[in-house]
């Protein structure tokens, strides 16, 4: 427990996180109203983080966090953002089941978990690929359109159509979540 | 909500104006390229990379700040800098 004991010089009490928030006040009227809801979520998970978990598995828990509370602060309307919630929900879902298993493989032989349930394990945020569902082909789209189907969460059943259009909100909201988390690092590497 | 295309293919028109708006996201300088299938190809393809080159950044900097964060104390400056934003 490499605890400072030696308080560190303590900040300007308030100045110091207005210029920030006011950064991200400016930003908000012109790319989207959703960057306060974007750094509220994110900051709520973070402070919840910062007391309740080990330090481990720490990354990974902030990473999720970020996705998760991109997709929180992204409209419902978006299907990547649904997408997105639902493989928490089947991650959390996933887990549980897999104390309960790892428990019983102790105590009997019992068949190992499918192979879609490890890739999510793993910490990917992609989309889990269909087995038996192939994306809808449309004309004029290129191959590459499964590359960027993989990439983007709940793009593999979508059309070409709306997945340009999910990509689009997607990379708008990757480059806000990236930004918020630069300026954050930013902020408490300068104290 | 799955509401059925009456057509039964989307005009070139639309796709189009999706893929030049997908290109002014991009970082790359906009070029000024035909609608034909070479550079929507390279298109979507540097879209992937540039998401996959956002994907690893957010993998970075989550690292970077549970890093800072286990130098943090609890009641530290941080965690009150943190609350004060969220107020």
């Amino acid at each position: 427990m490499a605890a400072k004991r030696t308080a560190p010089p303590p900040p300007p009490p308030t100045p110091n996180p207005i210029p920030n928030r006011r950064a991200l006040a400016s930003g908000a009227g012109s790319a989207s109203p959703s960057k306060r809801m974007l750094a509220f979520h994110f900051l709520r998970a973070l402070s919840r983080i910062s007391s309740a978990t080990p330090v481990a598995c720490r990354t990974r828990t902030i990473r999720r966090a970020a996705y998760f509370s991109m997709a929180r602060a992204a409209s419902p309307r978006r299907s990547w953002s649904r997408a997105l919630l639902r493989q928490v929900r089947v991650r959390r879902a996933v887990r549980s089941r897999r104390a309960v298993l790892m428990r019983r493989r102790v105590v009997s032989a019992a068949p190992a978990p499918p192979l879609g349930v490890r890739s999510i394990s793993a910490g990917q945020i992609t989309s889990a690929p269909l087995a038996g569902a192939p994306p809808p082909r449309q004309a004029g789209e290129p191959a590459r359109a499964d590359a960027l189907r993989r990439l983007v969460p709940g793009g593999g059943e979508m059309e070409y159509c709306s997945l340009l259009e999910e990509t689009a909100d997607y990379v708008r909201c990757l480059r806000a979540q990236v930004q918020l988390m630069q300026g954050l690092v930013d902020l408490f590497s300068g104290q | 909500m799955s509401s059925r295309r009456s057509r039964a293919s989307v005009s070139e028109e639309e796709i189009n104006e999706l893929i030049s708006r997908l290109q002014t996201l991009l970082p790359s300088a906009p070029r000024r390229g035909s609608s034909s299938q070479a550079s929507t190809t390279k298109l979507l393809k540097e879209t992937c990379s540039y998401i996959k080159s956002l994907h690893r950044e957010v993998d970075d900097l989550s690292d970077r700040l549970s890093d800072l964060m286990a130098t943090m104390d609890h009641n530290s400056p941080g965690a009150e800098i943190i609350r004060s934003l969220l107020r």
